[in-house]
């Protein structure tokens, strides 16, 4: 293969920029270090949830949000693309079924039973928006250790809701037939793809069902059949289910992984997992390949055009060294700390000195070096990659990530700008 | 406010206090053992867990050397299952006096230690990641201890005893009659109740906080607290512990512990035992330092790094000492009917951790002579509760106990492998107030991440248990985040900066942990 654009990052906005590229007929290669980032996240989308005071309205919060940030990525883009390229995506996304809007938050719960902004949610959490109250049956498995259903509906029943509305939750905890052994939930989502195991599990909540509207489960309602395994349930129950997303490795996560790599093939495109980017070659302005390391060789990769979608300091694509300095490890492009304070704070959820680390880029997306000048004229970067963002305490990285890959393909294309 | 009466009240749950309390109750005593927080949390709980063979006082404190080389052996036998047999090497680099090696064998020798010297092909073989300069190596009989099982042990064993054990009771008042001390009042840290312990000997046993105590009863005990640095990596660097062979610096012991190895320490007299905030110089001071014994050193992957207060304590009644390191290691039982005429008193500090049951036999011999008592030390030979069969605990233990463990018992701390079931017993038997109690019995939260994973699996499950009240398990949760912060802060680069995103990731991105209700 000889790509027309290499892709180095297999998350949200390297998957993003990768089919919209492929879309327009441009071949595409992507490649991941690991597996890429998707199986960690709860594949949610979320936009703005905090800035810090709760956003219920976040495209329209986002203006003043950023008066206050001028290093923040969502400056790249405007609403209007954020809007277009979360459209893209539910689309995009349709055999998981994603609903809801960038005009305004839905309120899910979190394994913990705290109730969490996000825009859009895959069909099997879409009952779980909790916005407007609701009278819920958590379900836990007996011995799954990542999801403790008393605690989350004690936490659930405590929530002040903005619409006065009440939650309330009562717990219970149903077994599951077969080897204890498999209460992981990469396991866990095979067996509940089996129709005899999914039957007695609903025959266990049937007995425990009262006067609740809703039932919650953790997200581990299949993998490849999710949509079945999800249907079934309801029907078998008579009422709303909906999953609630539990730490890695996420099922949901996967799942939108399975989807988006497919539909990258589909479209001519290839994804190439454990080839870990190591450092380029260039002349005059041009990246004209890159170095990949891959299991057993090196290999130099070329390409017209190049997207640096390599996440931020979670997944290497920025380092620190001992020494405190800040390293962005293929093109070694500056990397900006976008005004975090020099020392950490002792308080866990303050802004740390790491928190906005990432590469600054021109309104084309391009990297720019130390002057201010971009660098390469074929190189683009997006997603988290990108300084200036908080992602987990503001709630915002798949709307970064998507509106920037989506806005870094269109610059390519010459649609943006 | 309730009273409980008892023979001897010791102040502290390190491992002096623990110490005192086994000896005291092996004797036939009543002993009631006090801390302020959970046992093990002040310098015992803060340690590279070095069980000295003595090489490291060798030269400059050879009454220490000595204690520690016998005191070693008798740990040995009778707390075998706190103890990893890793041995120990001494090395000297190009950069050391090349002239000590010598004196540090004849030392070693006078100090009747066990010591061999061996090629340096021999050292590089047995530790391949070990400076390949090196120009001498020794062989002597350091190992690993682990202090908070160590602690919980002798505990146990106490209270086996008849021993009564109150964490997280802080002294607010030491009882006065006149000029005799008559035991001390008690606030229940969790609940704010009080209670008093009447006790016919009161032993002051609170390490560096020892002065404080000592003031409560209008007595001066002129302790100085020492701050010492030190850094866990990962995993272990090496298999022994390795030790530089100069006179004793920064950063010149390397001690495998469980799944890690630490590098330690610095030496600062600090006002307040309390302050044990590293600096980041120090800790940087700690990497570069270890580039002499490992090369790279500077480079593995750090997981935390802490601080703890030396209780130190000059023979020369106060005056500045300049560097801590000319204090003597040795400790001291300070009478102070004989010293303050204040009688039912009795202090001990200095000393170290490897000569903890020295200076519990040595307290409680001056204890049971103003008792009038005369009941003789058994702790040279009573074993430990867990090493009566006198095996030594191996790194490779709670793996066999994970294969060995039943198929329903599911792991709930990957990184340390352990179980429900581990969680289910150590909650039985010891304080679980704060998940860090929990931490200190099985080591849940220690490993490379950090608690990311296991933190919110044990707040959990205590929650179903109903240990936990909602709000408890919430606080208890945050809490443990924080607590863990302080040390990952401090080391935040490479890999583990890497982890704390990850971290972050879960706790703040799929839990939304900040935002739960109170």
């Amino acid at each position: 293969m000889n790509p027309d654009v290499v892709v180095i990052g297999a998350g949200t906005a390297g998957m993003t920029a990768a089919l919209r590229l492929s879309g327009t007929g441009a071949t595409v290669l992507v490649l991941a270090e690991g597996e890429g980032a998707l199986p960690l996240a709860p594949a949610q989308v979320d936009l703005l949830g905090y800035t810090p005071a709760l956003v219920s309205e976040p495209l329209r919060e986002l203006a003043p949000f950023l008066q206050e940030r001028p290093w923040h990525p969502y400056r790249l883009v405007t609403p209007d693309e954020i809007e277009a390229a979360l459209g893209w995506f539910a689309d995009l996304a349709a055999p998981l079924g994603y609903v809801g809007s960038a005009q305004r938050n839905r309120l899910q719960p979190t394994a913990l039973g705290a109730l969490r902004p996000t825009c859009l949610v895959p069909e099997t959490m879409a009952s779980g928006d909790l916005s407007e109250g609701g009278e819920v049956l958590v379900v836990g498995l007996r011995g799954f250790r990542d999801f403790h259903a008393q605690l989350v509906a004690e936490n659930l029943g405590q929530a002040h809701l903005a619409s006065g509305a009440a939650v309330g939750a009562r717990a219970v905890e149903v077994s599951l037939v077969g080897d204890p052994r498999d209460l992981r939930p990469q396991l866990l989502v095979r067996r509940l793809e089996q129709r005899a195991v999914l039957a007695q599990l609903a025959r266990e909540i049937r007995t425990e069902l009262g006067q609740e509207t809703l039932i919650a489960l953790p997200a581990v309602l299949g993998m490849e059949r999710s949509h079945e395994v999800w249907q079934r349930l309801q029907e078998l129950l008579g009422r709303p289910v909906f999953e609630i997303p539990t730490p890695p490795p996420s099922q949901p996560g996967q799942r939108l992984q399975q989807v988006l790599f497919r539909a990258l093939r589909r479209q001519g495109g290839e994804v190439r997992l454990g080839a870990k980017a190591t450092g380029f070659r260039g002349t005059g302005g041009r990246v004209e390949s890159i170095t990949v390391q891959l299991a057993s060789r090196e290999v130099q990769v070329s390409a017209g055009e190049f997207i640096l979608a390599s996440g931020g300091l979670g997944t290497g694509g920025v380092t620190v060294d001992p020494d405190g300095g800040l390293h962005e490890p293929v093109f070694d492009l500056p990397v900006t700390t976008a005004g975090a304070p020099g020392q950490p704070s002792a308080e866990y959820f303050a802004t740390q000195p790491l928190d906005r680390l990432g590469v600054s880029v021109d309104s084309e997306m391009r990297p720019l070096g130390t002057g201010g000048e971009p660098l390469f004229t074929n190189l683009r970067a997006a997603g988290a990659v990108l300084g200036g963002a908080e992602p987990w305490r503001e709630k915002s990285g798949e709307g970064i990530s998507l509106a920037t890959g989506f806005r870094a393909a269109a610059v390519i294309t010459g649609g943006g700008g | 406010m309730a009273t409980l009466d008892t023979d001897v009240l010791v102040i502290g749950g390190g491992s002096t206090g623990a110490g005192v309390a086994w000896d005291s109750a092996l004797r036939g005593l009543h002993v009631t053992l006090v801390d302020r927080q959970d046992f093990a949390t002040g310098t015992s709980g803060r340690f590279h867990g070095l069980l000295h063979s003595g090489g490291r006082y060798a030269v400059k404190d050879p009454s220490s050397a000595r204690e520690c080389a016998s005191e070693n052996r008798i740990l040995r036998q009778v707390a075998a299952d706190c103890i990893e047999d890793t041995g120990g090497l001494f090395v000297s680099v190009p950069e050391d006096d090349q002239e000590y090696p010598d004196r540090f064998l004849r030392s070693c020798r006078g100090a009747e230690m066990e010591v061999e010297e061996i090629p340096v092909a021999e050292a590089l073989r047995l530790e391949p990641l070990l400076n390949p300069r090196i120009t001498r190596a020794f062989r002597v009989s350091d190992g690993s201890i682990d202090s908070w099982k160590t602690v919980s042990a002798l505990l146990r064993g106490a209270q086996a005893h008849g021993a009564r054990v109150l964490p997280y009771h802080k002294v607010v008042r030491v009882v006065r009659q006149g000029d005799r001390v008559q035991g001390a009042v008690l606030e229940d840290q969790r609940t704010g109740e009080q209670v008093t312990v009447t006790a016919a000997c009161t032993v002051n046993a609170a390490g560096a906080w020892s002065g404080q105590v000592a003031a409560l009863a209008g007595c001066e005990v002129g302790v100085m607290p020492g701050k010492g640095v030190m850094v866990a990596i990962n995993h272990r660097l090496a298999n022994s512990v390795v030790n530089r062979c100069h006179l004793p610096g920064d950063g010149d012991i390397i001690v495998p512990v469980r799944t890690v190895c630490v590098i330690g320490t610095t030496d600062h007299p600090v006002a307040d035992p309390d302050d044990t905030e590293p600096r980041p110089e120090e800790i940087h001071q700690m990497m570069e330092a270890g580039e002499a014994l490992i090369p790279g050193f500077k480079y593995t992957r750090a997981v935390r790094a802490w601080a703890g207060s030396r209780p130190l304590l000059p023979k020369a009644k106060s005056g500045a000492v300049a560097d801590d390191r000319e204090v003597t290691r040795s400790h001291s039982v300070l009478d102070h009917e004989e010293r303050d005429g204040v009688a039912g008193l009795v202090t001990v500090a200095g000393g170290k951790f490897t000569t903890l049951r020295l200076m519990a036999e040595d307290t409680v011999d001056m204890v049971t002579r103003k008792l009038g008592r005369e009941l003789a030390c058994q702790t040279k030979t009573e074993p430990l509760p867990g090493s009566e069969s006198h095996r030594y605990y191996w790194v490779g233990n709670r793996q066999e106990e994970a294969e060995a463990d039943e198929p329903d018992d599911p792991l709930i701390c990957e990184c340390e492998l352990v179980s429900q079931q581990d969680l289910q017993t150590v909650v039985a038997r010891r304080p679980a107030w704060n998940l860090d109690d929990i931490r200190r019995a099985l080591r849940v939260g220690m490993g490379p991440c950090q608690g990311g994973f296991c933190a919110f699996r044990v707040a959990g499950i205590l929650h179903a248990q109903q240990r936990y009240d909602r709000p408890e398990a919430n606080r208890a949760l945050r809490d443990f985040v924080q607590e863990r912060w302080k040390g990952v802060k401090l080391v935040s680069w490479g890999h583990q900066a890497r982890q704390d995103r990850l971290d972050r990731w879960i706790f703040e991105g799929v839990y939304d942990l900040e935002h739960l209700p109170e």
